[in-house]
């Protein structure tokens, strides 16, 4: 099956212009950080981290035809995972590298029975998964219970501490890049290509022989070891958690900027994220001057993911990136892809 | 002389495909009518235009009268009782209309099944359902969509004399569309064939009944010897 | 023995909150076809205004309906958002009203704040059984079977109630027969709406409202809801009422935790019970 799941494509459309985006983003993640004022750097690590997850959930979202209302869940087993891990004297990096093995490993136990589910069904059952989490962590004295999980100690690599947020927008960049990096190569795998098939018909995919159950787990258990391994990296830059770090609309917002993106694109879930981020942060800037009432953040911020869905959703349904794809391609048509 | 159904040059695409191509049809007031044609030649896409319920690219219907339908595969509320598929058959009628009794008259086979759910029925017994809830509407011309389709002959036979007595006894005009060509041509005064879209043939059902290309094509290539 | 009375009794309560949440989600699917996820939205919206006209002096009842009108006409609006275009799919419009649910808390955040809110409902209480519980939680349950006998005759017995059957019976013959389809949605969200509201503002005076208490209602209700295949009312109520009874059983046993992991739990075996049972999408052969 992995051969099969991360062997490339012959078909070289999508890959070339994704092999120029992936530049571009590379560049982009190495350039911007150092650039960026100290306080955009945490919006910068934010957004590396939430585009991971939102890679995954896109995957999710757009190849096995799913909706995920409880990513966060998986976010939120890296963190906990990495921080514990670390608290209990583990070294970081391994605590790094467990975090999305865990996340992947629980995606499966869960995915077993749950994704014979589909529709809002999965919808709900995914939901109902990351409030039962969170209700177990609030009362897990062993992970901190209510209060949270204090003392996390910071990243280390190869004995060198990250104790700046520049290292930390690197370590998010670099896991971004990689997410990124693997969902391309699912998408264009012969895996990827059936998925698609049975996003739109399924009987006619399962009677081909396609093993879309198990792909589709597979791509469960990827978009969580993606969600697990950003929860890892957000558990040490952080040092503390809680469970109302991950709160259910952090599995919404996932949602939402996946599909402002456009789903089972490699670009779109990145684009999405950025646009979501950037637009709230300018509107908090704006509701956080002197003179705004104090509940102005979150108002703005809820208006902010409902319209942008809804607008999305019911006018722009392949989401951003396609969108303006397909309107640099009615402006260049020699650009078309064979 | 105008009918009550008037179809001219009508054009339906499904998503570019031509699915009706230039398609004329008449039906007069009081006149049976029959649409042949092989599966997918247009038929049911006919019917939908005639009920509204497709938007056609180009052409003019002009349906003058009451128009109901009785669609292809019975199409019951299968969970609502006989009764209550008879009463919103009249749901256009506003209240008044939603007396069932005529319908019952007609049908006396449905009184004792009338608290029965329609999903549980046989199909003659469904399809009666199904005339009954269109004759609730009081239509001046019903369109009847495959009314022997998955029906045992006796009961076709049946189902047919009560479409006869109808027209003789109220005059109800009735375009029929049907995959049996020889029950349709028997029932009917005029016959269209429909053909991958466009009309193919029309004229009086007993001559399209001797025209060899319809004995070829509709009727098992046997011509019916008719005096 | 006077404590089981007791918590079947509060179980009961707050299980009919549960079930009309619940079975406003199944008028919805029934006739539309649309899982609406912000159905929860309408509960807190309903019990906020009342808390709002209680304050400004309105008498008890008249406060309460101005709540459940909010209800409906947030239904309505939901509707009208979710299912007004054209051509949009059901999964299209389950996303349209997870947004619609979170415009509801930049809305109920801006005119309420985020702190939780309460009023008064009915005060006293009663014993029965040699078990005393709050006299409130009987008045829900007093309101909440005559708006379920209603539901059951208006859906049976009236032609606008066959109409709306007929919908998710047969959407195709429904428009055959000249039945407006989308108004019946439209007419369908507006029920619903009113059913979360009633939700609301019979339990908030019980178990105070923030303006995310939606996400626990929807919950429970569409476990309720899910237990009758999203299409079952009767079963629905049924569901509330157990997940209410169970959720108090345990927190009275079980002193005061896992209530919340009782529902979901019970609503994910549900689910993969039924998928199982109906089979689902036969696995490929290996």
């Amino acid at each position: 099956m992995t051969a099969g799941l991360l062997r490339p494509a012959s078909a070289a459309g999508t890959g070339r212009a994704a092999r120029w985006w992936l530049a571009g983003f590379t560049i982009l993640g190495l350039a911007l950080p150092p650039l960026l004022p100290e306080r955009h750097l945490a919006t910068f690590v934010l957004f590396a981290l939430t585009a991971t997850v939102t890679v995954g959930v896109s995957l999710l979202m757009g190849y096995a035809g799913q909706v995920s209302l409880g990513q966060a869940a998986f976010y939120a087993i890296g963190a906990y995972a990495a921080g514990l891990l670390a608290v209990h004297g583990v070294p970081s990096l391994l605590g790094l590298l467990l975090a999305p093995v865990i996340a992947a490993v629980a995606a499966v136990l869960l995915g077993a029975p749950l994704l014979r589910l589909r529709g809002h069904h999965l919808a709900f059952a995914t939901l109902a998964v990351q409030l039962i989490l969170l209700s177990l962590l609030a009362q897990a004295d062993w992970a901190g219970g209510a209060i949270g999980l204090q003392g996390i100690p910071r990243l280390t690599i190869l004995g060198y501490e990250l104790r700046e947020d520049l290292g930390y927008a690197y370590a998010a960049s670099l896991v971004l890049a990689l997410a990124v990096l693997i969902a391309r190569n699912v998408i264009v795998s012969r895996a990827g290509r059936a998925l698609r098939a049975a996003a739109t018909s399924e009987t006619a995919a399962a009677a081909s022989g396609v093993p879309i159950g198990r792909y589709r787990l597979a791509v469960f258990a990827l978009s969580a070891a993606m969600a697990g391994l950003a929860g890892g990296v957000y558990a040490y830059y952080l040092g503390y958690l809680s469970p109302g770090s991950f709160p259910v609309l952090l599995s919404i917002e996932f949602v939402v900027m996946a599909v402002v993106g456009g789903l089972g694109t490699i670009t779109g879930p990145v684009a999405g994220a950025a646009v979501v981020i950037v637009l709230v942060q300018v509107l908090n800037t704006l509701a956080t001057r002197p003179g705004m009432p104090g509940y102005a953040p979150a108002v703005l911020s809820y208006a902010v993911y409902a319209v942008v869905l809804i607008l999305c959703v019911l006018y722009l349904p392949k989401g951003l990136v396609p969108a303006l794809r397909r309107a640099t391609r009615a402006t260049a048509p020699d650009r078309r892809q064979s | 002389m105008t009918g009550v159904i008037e179809v001219r040059d009508l054009t339906v695409r499904y998503s570019g495909a031509t699915a009706l191509d230039g398609v004329d049809l008449t039906v007069h007031a009081g006149e049976l009518v029959a649409l042949i044609g092989a599966n997918g030649a247009g038929k049911s896409t006919l019917v939908k235009v005639l009920s509204g319920l497709v938007h056609p690219a180009s052409g003019t219907i002009t349906v003058d009268g009451r128009l109901a339908q009785v669609p292809e595969g019975r199409e019951m509320f299968g969970d609502l009782t006989v009764d209550d598929n008879l009463r919103l058959g009249g749901w256009r009628n506003g209240r008044k209309g939603r007396d069932t009794t005529h319908v019952y008259d007609l049908f006396p086979d449905l009184i004792p099944i009338r608290a029965r759910r329609a999903g549980a029925l046989s199909g003659g017994q469904q399809q009666m359902v199904a005339i009954g809830r269109a004759l609730m509407a009081r239509p001046d011309i019903l369109v009847v969509d495959e009314l022997s389709l998955g029906l045992a002959p006796l009961i076709v036979t049946t189902l047919v004399g009560h479409l006869r007595s109808l027209h003789a006894d109220r005059g109800l005009a009735v375009l029929l569309i049907e995959q049996n060509a020889r029950l349709a041509l028997d029932l009917c005064h005029r016959a269209y064939v429909l053909e991958s879209g466009r009309i193919a043939l029309h004229g009086a059902a007993a001559d399209l009944a001797r025209d060899p290309r319809v004995a070829a094509a509709y009727l098992g290539g046997h011509v019916p010897v008719t005096p | 023995m006077s404590d089981l009375v007791g918590y079947l009794l509060t179980g009961l309560g707050i299980g009919a909150g549960f079930a009309l949440v619940g079975s406003g989600l199944v008028v919805i699917h029934r006739v539309t076809g649309v899982v609406n996820f912000a159905q929860g939205s309408f509960a807190v919206l309903a019990a906020l205004l009342t808390s709002t006209l209680l304050g400004a002096g309105l008498p008890h009842g008249v406060a309460e309906a101005g709540g459940v009108a909010l209800g409906a006409v947030a239904g309505l609006i939901v509707g009208v958002i979710a299912i007004g275009r054209p051509g949009t799919s059901p999964g299209t419009s389950l996303i349209v009203t997870l947004g619609l649910g979170v415009l509801a808390y930049a809305i109920e955040v801006l005119i309420w704040g985020d702190q939780p809110r309460s009023f008064p409902g009915l005060t006293g209480v009663a014993e029965i059984g040699g078990a005393r519980i709050p006299a409130h939680y009987l008045l829900i349950i007093a309101v909440a079977a005559p708006v379920f006998l209603f539901l059951a005759w208006f859906f049976a017995r009236t032609d606008l109630g066959r109409a709306l059957s007929a919908c998710s019976s047969n959407r195709y013959a429904a428009r055959v027969v000249g039945i407006d389809v989308r108004r019946m949605g439209l007419l369908a969200f507006l029920i619903g709406g009113a059913l979360g509201g009633l939700a609301g503002v019979l339990t908030t005076p019980v178990q105070q409202v923030t303006f995310d208490s939606d996400v626990v209602l929807i919950v429970n209700g569409f476990a309720a809801a899910v237990l009758g295949g999203l299409t079952r009312p009767v079963i629905a109520l049924a569901g509330g009422l157990l997940l209410g009874v169970a959720q108090t059983l345990t927190a009275g046993y079980g002193g005061g935790a896992y209530q919340v992991e009782v529902a979901l739990v019970l609503m994910l075996t549900v689910m993969i019970v039924q998928a199982a049972r109906t089979g689902g999408i036969p696995e490929p052969a290996r």
